[in-house]
């Protein structure tokens, strides 16, 4: 864990001092904040120490929350809370729905081998995590939005703005078409891993063994056979989060949707190096928050990995 | 005169695969009577341990019975629906697996993969279930019966496993034993203890057992009767002392051949050749190949299973020229 | 000497033996015909292409912001670029990326993860770490950042060979932790200690031994490589992170979806393209990998 936010601490420092220190590069952008923005950096950075030092303050001061300012001059962290959440809305409902959809079909392709179904399972599936998340987003956008003029393609408020009431339909309705591209390339992978591993454990001895004692083909499939595939699949969905996660940037910009992976983009391009550093440090936690979870989950369900 | 326990007439099962039809088992007829135990003896590929699924049904995907009959009790199996099949597996039959590393579900304890057998087939309550499961456990002669319900399967050694595979086999009572294999994958040490367990298990319960292997050895030790299959086929069906004193088939004076044993003098002989293909199986005997008395007319034609002597029966063109040599 | 022919014998067989299996495989087929069909038209890219790279000819010529016709297949964008041309020169880019990428990924992983899995302690350890490390960092926005400030700083502007430096910088760990996995799994085996027994030196028994008997998974990896890194690439440059001078097909969609209300063609074909060359080398992944992988279903 610790080595991991080192790690990201690491880089992100070394790009941010690419041009020397986080100031010059920022006015390499060409962005000019105001002075008063440009001293409260220089604080934060502690631009008057040598580097190593500065690194080690830098640090200091993000394990005490303090994300410094962007260039708009509003503090990093006040920001993100907002777009922190709107992010993750769309990402838990999307993985939820995978999961939900993916286990099953998976378990269906698996048992159904080499049947049709399963053939056009599996190809649905393959064009699924050849796509680009956000092409597919901008493909139904133009389908359903401007064709058919059914759903709306941007200016979602976000979700700070759901509980002032009258909104929630519309929210909705911003909602369908960016979780439909995420849930869509999720199954994917989920739905191939699925069968994978069930293809796997159900040529095992100890499932012929279970028919062989007369379980029903229900409690064979679900009790003891998905409870020895899914643990993989746990593992490769903390992974899948952070894979969806990191593909934030794009879907969000696609569909305007104001998260991290928008407000990434926006700092980024514009060299607000504060900002881009702070977005970088909490996504990583959220996927380190992920993996740990999924570590766990892992342990529950196979007893061979406990700490004995 | 005792009823025959277990019918197989014919059967024939089939692999479907991506790269052929695989003909695991092709026309193999064995008939188990009630309280006896007998042999099915072969190399790997021969068939014995399909046989064994085709009983039960259970053949894996993608194999399918698609010819011959299954009759156990006089009943028809292949007649039954899946649902009427499942009250057949555990308390009329059952088998023990070769592995039991794999052959137990990792992921729960002992005492979970007992008590759901117990409780489905015998309308337990969970903690008549996990009595049950206890007084097994004893019966199959585990030390600390109670620590060993709730461990999981990995902390286990092998002996032990294996004992526990057989516990789960007989919790129902069956009256047909299916034993695939049970101590190749153990320690020379714990084989005979293992066997030695299975004999006077199924002396206790009056039990009817088959046992699957190549090993002669064990062919030797504890059947009465046996059928030699090779590829899917069978080759040879005798009781077990006139296979061994007077063997009918080329195959089975081999397989005795190949058996090491103290007093021996001469060289091991090894059966040249490899197993066939099963997708493509070799014209006329199937065993031709590697059969070092075979004639032209074992190349063309499929020998018969004749009746040699009473109770003897084999299927070789040439049985009754060749002088074979037994133990 | 004698042990070691029979091992390279045994190889060439082995290889022999996949190749068979590959061929039977419908879909490793299919797979290898489009990439197939992409190379082509990688290398034959600016013969065949009616305009040159990044070229506003159609729009002298009056055509700008046209759907698809006889003339211009794909339809012309609003700034008079043909968006057949930039399919066909983005080709050669995207594969070069690709390819470039994942090869230069696999060579530093399997050195690295080599090293991290024959040799034992904080070697080993330390590779492992960082290895993992990567899997668990957001490599996009890594990839962005460092995209973005190198285009400012290097003068030249960002390029396509810097590009593909920044992706193996942060894809090298993926297949070094399967390397060093595998290194661990075959080090184990009995041949490697028959071969030490019988008096190899370390990078003898490492070169000879251990490396081709992991090439399976390598091979399999590097193909489905190619695909990941043409997608990410293809996220960089629509976010406008790319080389705004090369044509790629990632630039292509990002200048589509300014006009994506009107000129829905110069999203559609290029993404097209996308999907088609990634489901290829996919397609072939997957088929290499049954083929090299025996799983024995009787």
């Amino acid at each position: 864990m610790i080595p991991v936010f080192l790690g990201v601490a690491i880089l992100t420092f070394a790009v941010g001092n690419a041009a020397g220190d986080p100031i010059t590069l920022i006015r390499v952008g060409l962005r000019n904040p105001s002075p008063a923005v440009l001293a409260a950096l220089r604080a934060y950075y502690h631009l008057d120490r040598p580097v190593y030092e500065r690194f080690l303050l830098w640090v200091w001061e993000l394990l005490h929350g303090n994300l410094g300012l962007s260039v708009t001059g509003r503090p990093v962290a006040q920001q993100i809370g907002a777009w922190a959440l709107t992010t993750m809305e769309l990402q838990i409902i999307s993985l939820v729905l995978a999961v939900v959809i993916g286990i099953p079909v998976g378990i269906y392709s698996a048992k159904n081998q080499y049947t049709k179904q399963d053939y056009a399972i599996t190809s649905v599936a393959i064009f699924g995590y050849s796509m680009p998340t956000f092409w597919l987003g901008i493909m139904l956008i133009i389908l359903f939005s401007f064709d058919l003029g059914l759903l709306p393609s941007s200016g979602s408020k976000g979700i700070s703005f759901l509980w002032w009431g009258s909104s929630f339909l519309d929210h909705l309705a911003h909602l369908i078409l960016p979780v439909a591209v995420l849930t869509y390339v999720s199954l994917a992978t989920i739905v191939r891993l699925v069968r994978a591993n069930m293809l796997e454990v159900l040529r095992q001895d100890y499932i012929l063994a279970a028919r062989a004692s007369g379980l029903s083909e229900r409690t064979v499939t679900y009790r003891y056979a998905l409870r020895n595939a899914i643990s993989p699949v746990v593992t490769i969905l903390g992974l899948s989060f952070g894979a969806s996660l990191g593909g934030a940037p794009a879907t969000e910009t696609t569909f305007s949707w104001p998260g991290l992976g928008y407000a990434f983009v926006q700092a980024a391009l514009t060299l607000d190096i504060p900002l881009v550093q702070g977005i970088t440090i909490v996504i990583t936690l959220m996927v380190l928050a992920a993996n740990l979870f999924t570590d766990l989950a892992y342990a529950v369900l196979d007893p061979r990995v406990r700490i004995d | 005169m005792t009823e025959k326990l277990l019918e197989i007439t014919d059967l024939r099962t089939y692999f479907f695969t991506e790269a052929g039809v695989v003909r695991a088992v092709d026309g193999i007829s064995v008939d188990v009577k009630s309280g006896e135990t007998i042999g099915l003896v072969g190399e790997s590929g021969s068939g014995k341990s399909v046989t064994a699924q085709s009983a039960l049904r259970i053949v894996p995907r993608p194999g399918r019975i698609v010819d011959g009959s299954i009759k156990f009790e006089g009943e028809d199996l292949l007649a039954k629906s899946e649902d009427e099949m499942r009250k057949y597996r555990g308390p009329k039959m059952a088998v023990v697996f070769q592995d039991p590393t794999t052959s137990l579900n990792p992921v729960y304890t002992v005492e979970k993969q007992l008590t759901d057998i117990l409780m489905l087939h015998k309308d337990l309550t969970k903690q008549d279930a996990r009595k049950s499961a206890l007084s097994l456990l004893e019966r199959v002669k585990i030390s600390e019966p109670e620590k060993r319900l709730r461990a999981y399967p990995h902390e286990l050694s092998g002996g032990m496993k294996q004992r526990i595979a057989i516990a789960r086999a007989l919790s129902c009572e069956p009256r047909l034993l299916f034993a695939d294999e049970p101590t190749t994958n153990l320690d020379v040490t714990i084989q005979a203890q293992v066997l030695d367990l299975l004999k006077q298990l199924q002396k206790e319960l009056g039990m009817t057992m088959v046992m699957i292997t190549h090993d002669m050895g064990i062919i030797a030790d504890m059947t009465e009767r046996v059928t030699v299959l090779y590829a899917g086929k069978v080759m040879e069906v005798a009781d077990t002392k006139s296979v061994f004193t007077d063997p009918k088939h080329p195959y089975t004076e081999a397989l005795l051949k190949a058996v090491p044993s103290v007093a021996q003098t001469r060289t091991l002989e090894v059966i040249p050749g490899n197993i066939p293909n099963l997708i493509e199986p070799p014209a006329g005997c199937v065993f031709h190949p590697r059969c070092k008395y075979a004639k032209e007319i074992c190349m063309k034609e499929v020998p018969k299973l004749e009746k040699a002597v009473e109770g003897h029966y084999v299927a070789c063109h040439r049985w009754r020229e060749l002088k074979l040599e037994g133990r | 000497m004698v042990e070691e022919k029979k091992s390279r014998r045994r190889s060439a067989s082995q290889w022999a033996v996949a190749w068979r299996r590959f061929r039977r495989n419908k879909s490793a087929l299919i797979g290898g015909a489009i990439v197939g069909f992409f190379a082509l038209v990688a290398i034959l890219g600016p013969f065949i292409a009616p305009y040159p790279a990044r070229s506003y000819q159609p729009l002298y010529e009056g055509a700008a912001a046209e759907p698809p016709s006889w003339k211009h297949p794909f339809g012309v964008e609003d700034s008079g670029i043909d968006v057949f041309s930039e399919v066909i020169h983005g080709t050669r880019n995207d594969l070069y990326v690709g390819i470039a990428a994942s090869v230069l990924t696999t060579l530093i992983g399997i050195a690295i993860g080599a090293i991290g899995g024959y040799f034992k302690g904080i070697v080993s350890d330390l590779v492992l770490g960082i290895t993992q490390l990567f899997f668990v960092i957001p490599v996009l926005l890594l990839i962005l950042l460092f995209a973005r400030v190198f285009s400012i700083l290097v003068f030249k502007g960002l390029g396509l060979t810097l590009i593909v430096l920044i992706l193996v910088f942060f894809g090298w760990s993926g297949v070094a932790f399967v390397v060093r996995g595998e290194t661990l799994r075959i080090k184990e085996m009995e041949f490697v200690q028959a071969a030490r027994s019988l008096g190899a030196g370390s990078s003898r028994l490492l070169f000879r031994h251990i490396v081709p008997n992991i090439l399976s998974p390598v091979i399999v990896i590097t193909t489905l490589g190619i695909a990941g890194f043409i997608l990410t690439e293809v996220v960089v440059s629509f976010l406008g992170f790319g080389d705004a001078n090369t044509s790629t097909w990632g630039l292509l969609l990002n200048e589509g979806f300014s006009f994506v209300r009107t000129e829905w063609w110069v999203s559609l074909f290029p993404g097209l393209a996308v999907v088609f060359c990634v489901l290829g080398f996919n397609l072939m992944g997957d088929g290499l990998s049954d083929a090299l992988n025996p799983r024995l279903r009787e």
